[in-house]
């Protein structure tokens, strides 16, 4: 599967090399430092509150929500059983309305395949709108350094990716890409750009990248996107974004790419209708959102705009080795960003702690699949395990599940530490059956007591240190729910 | 380089290795209840149109015939004092005859056929104007299809965008509005539809609402019948 391993540098600073080739290490150490950021927790409390009550809202006035959701999961879980199918059925679909259709195996070859394309087209400029497949595969970087004689200006066209670009960094939100920034960041990055001091309000900052995106539009020889969906029933490429970036970017320049996750199909243009009620509700706390738009190929016949070439890049880079295993469900992620916004790690940590493309529980989960579990051993572990994220996810991916069978498959690949290892296949067993529950729960209140001190769990001794290290663990209750009722509470 | 062949080979293999057990997904708190409710109907729905294209800061307005419509954008044109407008070829704006009294005003208009350079009229345009496919009321939607004549970028470039919507275009919900390009497969369908609702934003600065971010921030929909 993957053809080369990267060479292993990194520069801890470049936020740009934290796709899925590169390697991802020191959660611990970076959110530390994130936790200390007084304002980094204010602004990510700012837009995961407001995320979360917007989706609420929006989604307790859908009575059909939950209907919605299981059918949406039935629909992807069908989808993967039969993706083979449905990929060869899309390719065709594109390819008969005149569209070009590329399969990669990996970021290499997306990257080669849209390098070559830009060297033929004589293109300069590329218009990206906000593709996570595309930062996940660093695409801007890699074809500013293999392709550094076209010279290619590659510009991000979402306001927050923009700015992110300008500043050398990444999203740290799927969503809310530059949540980690505040306006007098923001304020200091545009300035540079515009050469002059801009006034610190949205007005004005607004308006300025609106003018100075708006000539990249015009000028743009290629325009990038990503995928919400694909459908494979007709081919075509569904992409929602408020601020029309995403519809500019294919109707403007005559050059359209796609790059498309496989996981991003669905089967008939009729489950768009599940899935587009569920994702603007569930990442913005929108109906729908500004713009929800479908291209089938390139431009009809007497058309005037919309791309006369359409390329789809159904782009593989580690998925389907998650298909037919117990890590399946996480290809049914629609990238909503709601697991993110009431995860109570993410919500201290903010996206950039995880060092990697995908943050929060979803990006726990997939990272380390995706990279090889490995390369990104940490991530399995910042989690509660509360279960919130799969409350919130709109396709009911159980990923509190996910991260636990991912640390026992680190105890069964030898990469957790000894104690950890006792306590992941305890904690399964425990779970599992009531009366060791019961024997379990006892024997803990019974241990955590030379640890216990102020209501609260200080660091423990030993093998247990690390853990607690990083945890305020609470202590456990004088007596268990289980142990009230039975006394009739 | 991956092979098609090659590649739908790996992935069929891997989708057949059959180690996979599905949890049984939906859970607590989406859990359906007893009876299975459905949105509430929408009961008029032009006034619901409006109402909700209001609430996302667009204009909606609903006039009974193609002369009060034409004079609607008309006095808009004069309001905001532009100098050319861009529209669709097609037949309802051909009917609606705005041509005629915008040049009096000494407005200029430009029709979407054999522009030599779309881009340098649809950037200089002040204000665009089409008409839609369908409407939908419980979003404030309008589906917009492309084809000859009736160019994308002419709802996406000029800061002002008014469409123009026969009331027995609205349907009520996104559901029957996806219903109505489910049917015909691929063949039937145009090279681009979009569900464009209410004007371009960004929250991307602290939240901070942001209007006419990249597509128009003033967005008008005259309903007429």
């Amino acid at each position: 599967m993957e053809t080369e391993k990267p060479a292993r540098r990194r520069d801890t600073d470049d936020r740009r090399r934290e796709g899925i080739a590169s390697p991802v290490e020191g959660f611990n150490a970076r959110a530390k430092n994130a936790v200390a950021d007084a304002q980094l927790h204010d602004s990510i409390e700012l837009f995961t509150n407001k995320s979360v009550a917007g989706r609420n809202a929006v989604l307790n006035a859908l009575p059909e929500a939950p209907e919605l959701r299981e059918l949406a999961y039935h629909i992807k879980q069908e989808t993967m059983a039969n993706l083979d199918r449905y990929l060869g059925q899309m390719a065709d679909a594109v390819e008969a309305r005149g569209g070009n259709v590329f399969f990669a195996e990996d970021g290499e070859d997306v990257v080669r395949y849209i390098g070559d394309l830009a060297r033929r087209r004589g293109a300069k400029v590329l218009a990206k709108s906000k593709s996570m497949a595309t930062e996940e595969i660093e695409l801007n970087r890699r074809l500013e350094e293999d392709y550094a004689d076209l010279d290619l200006e590659i510009v991000e066209t979402d306001l927050g990716e923009w700015i992110a670009q300008l500043a050398g960094d990444t999203p740290s939100h799927i969503v809310g890409p530059i949540l980690h920034m505040n306006r007098r960041r923001i304020t200091e990055v545009l300035s540079e750009t515009a050469g002059e001091k801009l006034p610190p309000d949205v007005e004005a900052l607004g308006s300025f990248a609106r003018e100075r995106l708006r000539e990249k539009f015009l000028a743009a020889d290629i325009g990038i996107t990503g995928a919400n969906f694909g459908v494979a029933e007709t081919g075509t490429i569904a992409t929602v974004t408020n601020e029309g970036n995403g519809r500019l970017v294919t109707s403007v320049p005559p050059v359209h790419v796609v790059v498309m996750g496989i996981e991003k199909l669905v089967p008939r243009f009729a489950d768009l209708s599940v899935f587009v009620r569920l994702l603007a509700r569930s990442g913005t706390g929108q109906k729908l959102t500004v713009y929800t738009n479908f291209v089938t190929g390139p431009r009809g016949p007497g058309e005037i705009d919309g791309a006369e070439e359409f390329h789809l890049i159904l782009m593989d880079n580690g998925r389907s080795e998650l298909l037919g295993t117990e890590f399946e469900e996480a290809l049914y992620c629609i990238r909503c960003g709601a697991c993110l916004n009431v995860c109570p790690v993410y919500r201290q940590t903010g996206g950039h702690a995880y060092g990697s493309t995908y943050s929060g529980p979803i990006g726990a989960v997939i990272t380390p699949l995706l990279k090889g579990g490995k390369e990104a051993k940490d991530l399995p572990h910042p989690s509660s395990l509360c279960g919130a994220c799969w409350e919130a996810c709109p396709v009911g991916i159980p990923l509190h599940d996910l991260l636990l069978k991912l640390r026992n498959r680190q105890v069964d690949e030898g990469l957790a530490g000894k104690a950890q290892e006792i306590a992941f296949k305890g904690f399964e067993k425990g779970m599992s059956s009531p009366t060791l529950y019961n024997i379990g729960s006892k024997a803990a209140r019974l241990a955590q007591k030379p640890a216990q001190k102020d209501g609260s769990i200080r660091p423990m001794p030993g093998p247990l240190g690390a853990w607690t290290n990083t945890r305020d663990l609470p202590p456990l209750a004088p007596k268990s729910f289980r142990e009230l009722w039975k006394e009739g509470i | 380089m991956a092979d098609r062949a090659e590649f739908l080979q790996k992935v069929r293999h891997r989708t057949q290795r059959g180690r996979y057990k599905p949890t049984h997904a939906p859970d607590v708190a989406w859990t359906p209840k007893d009876e299975p409710q459905y949105s509430p109907s929408v009961e008029d729905p032009p006034a619901r149109f409006i109402e909700e294209l209001e609430a996302l800061g667009g204009h909606g307005v609903r006039v009974g015939n193609l002369e009060e419509a034409r004079d609607h954008i008309v006095s808009l044109v004069r309001e905001r004092d532009a100098k050319l407008l861009l529209r669709w070829d097609v037949e309802e704006l051909e009917e609606l005859g705005v041509d005629g009294p915008l040049e009096e005003a000494h407005v200029e208009v430009a029709v979407w056929r054999g522009l030599e350079d779309f881009r340098e009229v649809a950037g200089r345009a002040d204000i665009g104007l089409s008409t839609a496919a369908w409407a939908i009321a419980e979003t404030g939607t309008l589906v917009l299809e492309g084809g000859p004549g009736m160019g994308r970028s002419v709802t996406l470039l000029p800061p002002t965008y008014v469409a123009v919507v026969l009331v027995e275009k609205i349907l009520r919900t996104v559901p029957e509005a996806i219903e109505k390009y489910a049917q015909g497969g691929a063949d039937g369908l145009p090279a681009n539809v979009c569900f464009h609702t209410g004007p371009s934003r960004s929250g991307d600065i602290e939240m901070s609402l942001f209007v006419g971010m990249h597509g128009p921030g003033d967005v008008h929909v005259i309903l007429v019948g």
